[in-house]
C-alpha cells in the first residue's frame, strides 16, 4: 500500500492536477448549459399544468433524482448511441466527453426543473395579482416581476447545483475521461505516494467549491438588496458566514420526497 | 449489438443478490452518520470549546470535496495507518484483516455525518424558540425540554431532508466498487461485461434503484402526513 | 358611472355572490361593508378580475365586460380601467419606491420614463414619502408600504380606485396615516371603492355605503342612513356588534 506519507508530493501533485481543473470544469458548464434548458423544458409543463407533458416531466425528474449519477453515466454512454442507431445516427465517432456532459446535464437537469418550480412558486401570489392590478399582461407580469424575483430566490439552489456537480465530475473517470480524478489516478503510478495524489485532489475540489461558494454569495447579496437584512438573531451564531450559507439550499431543493 | 429486453428480467434477478449489500452501506452509513452529525449539531450548538471547531472544520472539509476523495483517502490512509502500527507493535491485525466494505461503512459514515449535521441543525434552527421558553415556563429541564418539545418538532421539519440525505447515500454508494465492493452498480458491471449486453444491465440496474427511491419518498411521504399532523392548521 | 349587473361567483358548490347589481357614479366613493365571508372581498377584485365571476357583467361607462365568456383582451382593458390597493399591500418586492409608482406606467402605459419619473415623485411627496423614493419595501413600514401602495394606484389614473381592507394589515398605531391619505384623495374627486372593517373612517369618507352579508346586498345608502337609521334588521344587527365589539376591544 504505497510508501510512506511524503508531505512534499502533495504539494509536487497539486501543482499538476491544476492544468486539469479547465477539464472539470468545462464538464460542469457544458453541463449547467445542458441542464439549465433541460430543467426550463421540463419544468414548464408543470408549472402552466399541460395535460400529457405534465405528466412526462414528472417521470423525467423522478427517474434522474431517483438513481445514481454513476449509473446514468454508464446508461447514457451506452444506451444512447444503441437508441439513435434505431433512427441511424451514427454516434462511435463522438468524443467521450460529450457524452459526459450529456449525462450531467441530463441529471442536473431534472435538479433544475425542482429548483425552477420552486422558485417560481416561493415567489408570493400577491407579486401578479398587483402587476395584473396595474395592467400588466401575463408576459409581462412574468417577465418583470415574477422572474426578477424568482431568479433571486435560485441562486443558492443554483449554486448548490453547480457544486454538487462539480463534485459529481469527480466520477467521470470511469468513462475514462480526464479530468483531476483520472488524472489524479495516473500520478502515483510510478511514485505510488497514493495518499498524497488524493489528499491534493480533495485539497483541489475543496478551493474550488469554496470560490464557487463566495462567488454566487456575493452573487446572491447583490441580487437581494432590496431585501432587508435577515435580523443578526435569527442567524444561528454558529460556523462561519458561509457555512451557514450552505445549509438553506438544502432547505430550498429537497433532492427527494414529495412535491418542492 | 441487437435489443434483447428479456435481459433486462435477466439482469434484474442477477442483481437482487447484490441487493443487502447496497442496504447495508446505506443503513449503516446514515446510522453512525447521524450520530456523527447529531455530535457535531450539539457541540455546534452550545459551543463547546474545540470540538465545535473541529466539527466546522469537518463538515465544511467534507461538503467541499467529492465522496469518492473521502473513500479514497480514508482506505489508503486507514491501511497505512493500521499497517505502520501493526509493524510497529507486531499486531497480527493489520489492513488485510478488515474486510474491504468497513472502509467503505467508515468512509460513508464520515460523508454522511458532514451532511446530517446540517440537516440536524436546519431542523433544530426550524423549531421556534418560543417552543423552549414555553417549555422551560411549564418548568422543564433542558432536557425534558430538547427530547419531549424540540427533537419531535426538529424531525418532523428535518424529515424531507433526512429522506434526501438517505436517497443521497443510497446513490452515494455505488462508489463502493472503487474498493471492490460487489454491490449493485458493480454487479450490473459484472453481468454487463460477462453477456456482453452493457444498456440492458444498467438498465435493470437504474430500474432498481429508481424503485429502492421511489420507495424510500413514498416512506418518507406517509410518515410526513402521520408526524405532521400538529401542522394540519385549522385554517379555512 | 361603473355598473355591475347580476355578478355572481361560486367556489365549487358554495356561492360566494348571488347576484350582485350596483352602481357607482363618478368621483363617488364607496365603503362596502359587512361580516367576514360575506364575499365584500371577492366581489372587489371581480371587478379587477382577480377573481373571475361566474356569470354577470361589468360596465364602466361605454366599456363593457360579459363575464361569462370574456374575451382575453376585455379583461385587460378592464384591469387598466381600475387600480388595486390591497390588503397585503404587495409591493414589487425588488423594486424601490419610486420604481413601484413607476412600473405601471412605464411598462403598461408606455409613459416616457422621464414623464413617469416626474409624475410618481409628485404622487409619494403627496402621500408623504418624498424621502423614501429609493427605499425597498423591506425597508418600509406597513404604512409606508401602504401609502407607497396608494400612490401606485393613483399613478395609473385610473377610473375607479378599489381599496380591499387597506388597513387590515396594519399595526393600530400606523392605520392613521394611510387612513389620512385615502381621506385626502377622496376628497379630489376620484371614483373609490372600500371595503374596510373601519366604520368610523367609512362614516366620514364615504359618500355611499353598502352593507353586505350571505353574498347578497342587503341594504344600501348614504352614510347618516346607513350608520343612524338602517332599514334591515340584519344590518343593525351588524352594526350592533360591530360597535360593541369594537368597544371592547383594546
Amino acid at each position: 500500500m504505497g510508501t510512506p506519507f511524503d508531505i512534499a508530493y502533495v504539494y509536487e501533485y497539486f501543482l499538476k492536477l491544476l492544468p486539469f481543473i479547465r477539464i472539470s470544469l468545462l464538464i460542469v458548464f457544458g453541463s449547467i448549459v445542458v441542464g439549465m434548458g433541460v430543467g426550463l423544458l421540463v419544468a414548464l409543463p408543470r408549472l402552466y399544468k399541460v395535460p400529457v407533458l405534465q405528466r412526462f416531466s414528472q417521470v423525467y425528474a423522478s427517474f434522474f433524482r431517483g438513481t445514481p449519477i454513476l449509473i446514468q453515466l454508464f446508461l447514457i454512454y451506452y444506451l444512447l448511441p444503441e437508441l439513435l442507431k434505431l433512427v441511424s445516427i451514427d454516434v462511435t465517432k463522438v468524443p467521450v466527453l460529450i457524452f459526459v456532459i450529456l449525462a450531467y446535464g441530463l441529471h442536473s437537469g431534472a435538479y433544475f426543473s425542482e429548483g425552477i418550480r420552486a422558485a417560481v412558486s416561493a415567489v408570493d401570489r400577491g407579486q401578479v395579482e398587483a402587476a395584473y392590478a396595474v395592467g400588466m399582461t401575463g408576459y409581462q407580469a412574468f417577465t418583470r416581476i415574477v422572474f426578477p424575483q424568482a431568479l433571486a430566490i435560485s441562486i443558492p439552489i443554483l449554486a448548490n447545483l453547480i457544486i454538487a456537480t462539480l463534485k459529481d465530475t469527480s466520477l467521470a473517470f470511469t468513462l475514462g475521461v480526464m479530468e483531476l480524478t483520472g488524472k489524479a489516478q495516473t500520478l502515483f503510478t510510478v511514485s505510488r505516494h497514493m495518499l498524497e495524489s488524493y489528499l491534493a485532489l480533495a485539497i483541489v475540489y475543496f478551493i474550488l467549491s469554496f470560490f464557487l461558494e463566495k462567488m454566487f454569495n456575493f452573487a446572491e447579496r447583490r441580487l437581494l438588496k432590496h431585501e432587508a437584512p435577515i435580523a443578526k438573531e435569527d442567524k444561528v451564531p454558529m460556523g462561519r458566514k458561509w457555512l451557514n450559507r450552505t445549509l438553506d439550499p438544502d432547505i430550498a431543493l429537497s433532492k427527494g420526497g414529495a412535491g418542492v | 449489438m441487437k435489443w434483447d429486453f428479456s435481459f433486462i428480467w435477466t439482469a434484474f434477478l442477477d442483481l437482487l443478490p447484490a441487493l443487502p449489500t447496497t442496504l447495508y452501506i446505506t443503513a449503516v452509513s446514515v446510522s453512525c452518520g447521524f450520530v456523527i452529525g447529531l455530535i457535531v449539531t450539539l457541540s455546534r450548538m452550545y459551543k463547546v470549546p474545540v470540538l465545535s471547531q473541529i466539527g466546522t472544520a469537518y463538515v465544511t472539509f467534507v461538503r467541499g470535496t467529492p465522496m469518492l476523495t473521502h473513500l479514497l483517502i480514508v482506505y489508503i490512509g486507514l491501511s497505512m495507518l493500521l499497517d505502520h502500527l501493526s509493524d510497529k507493535f507486531g499486531w497480527s491485525f493489520n489492513s488485510v484483516s478488515i474486510p474491504m466494505i468497513g472502509f467503505a461503512y467508515i468512509a460513508f459514515s464520515i460523508t454522511a455525518g458532514a451532511y446530517l449535521a446540517e440537516v440536524i441543525r436546519s431542523g433544530l434552527l426550524a423549531v421556534n424558540k418560543g417552543q423552549l421558553e414555553a417549555a422551560y415556563s411549564v418548568g422543564m429541564t433542558t432536557f425534558q425540554a430538547l427530547r419531549r418539545i424540540v427533537f419531535p418538532q426538529a424531525f418532523a421539519a428535518a424529515l424531507p431532508n433526512l429522506s434526501n440525505s438517505l436517497i443521497g447515500m443510497l446513490h452515494g454508494s455505488t462508489l463502493a466498487f472503487t474498493v471492490s465492493v460487489v454491490d449493485i452498480n458493480a454487479k450490473a458491471q459484472i453481468v454487463a461485461s460477462t453477456n456482453w449486453k452493457f444498456p440492458e444491465a444498467y438498465l435493470a440496474a437504474a430500474l432498481l434503484f429508481w424503485g429502492l427511491t421511489v420507495l424510500i419518498e413514498r416512506g418518507t411521504a406517509l410518515l410526513e402526513k402521520r408526524i405532521n399532523v400538529y401542522n394540519r392548521g385549522g385554517v379555512a | 358611472m361603473i355598473h355591475l349587473k347580476r355578478i355572481t361567483k361560486s367556489f365549487g358548490r358554495n356561492e360566494v355572490l348571488k347576484g350582485i347589481d350596483l352602481t357607482i357614479r363618478k368621483g363617488e366613493v364607496v365603503a362596502i361593508v359587512g361580516p367576514s365571508g360575506s364575499g365584500k372581498t371577492t366581489l372587489l377584485r371581480c371587478i379587477n378580475y382577480l377573481e373571475k365571476p361566474s356569470d354577470g357583467e361589468i360596465s364602466i361607462d361605454e366599456f363593457s365586460v360579459h363575464f361569462k365568456k370574456p374575451h382575453k383582451k376585455d379583461i385587460h382593458a378592464l384591469r387598466q380601467k381600475s387600480a388595486m390597493v390591497f390588503q397585503q399591500y404587495n409591493l414589487f418586492r425588488h423594486k424601490t419606491a419610486l420604481e413601484n409608482v413607476m412600473e405601471g406606467l412605464v411598462v403598461v402605459q408606455k409613459i416616457p420614463k422621464e414623464e413617469a419619473r416626474k409624475r410618481s415623485v409628485e404622487l409619494l411627496e403627496k402621500v408623504g414619502l418624498g424621502d423614501k423614493l429609493d427605499s425597498y419595501p423591506s425597508q418600509l413600514s406597513g404604512g409606508q408600504q401602504q401609502r407607497v401602495g396608494i400612490a401606485r394606484a393613483l399613478a395609473l389614473n385610473p377610473e375607479v380606485i378599489l381599496f380591499d381592507e387597506p388597513t387590515s394589515a396594519l399595526d393600530p398605531e400606523l392605520v392613521g396615516e394611510v387612513l389620512g391619505v385615502i381621506r385626502k384623495i377622496a376628497k379630489e374627486g376620484i371614483t373609490m371603492i372600500i371595503v374596510t372593517h373601519e366604520m368610523a373612517f367609512a362614516q366620514d369618507v364615504a359618500n355611499h355605503v353598502v352593507f353586505m352579508e350571505g353574498g347578497v346586498i342587503v341594504e344600501e345608502g348614504p352614510p347618516n342612513v346607513i350608520f343612524n337609521v338602517p332599514k334591515e334588521e340584519r344590518t343593525k344587527q351588524f352594526l350592533a356588534r360591530y360597535t360593541s365589539e369594537s368597544a371592547y376591544s383594546i
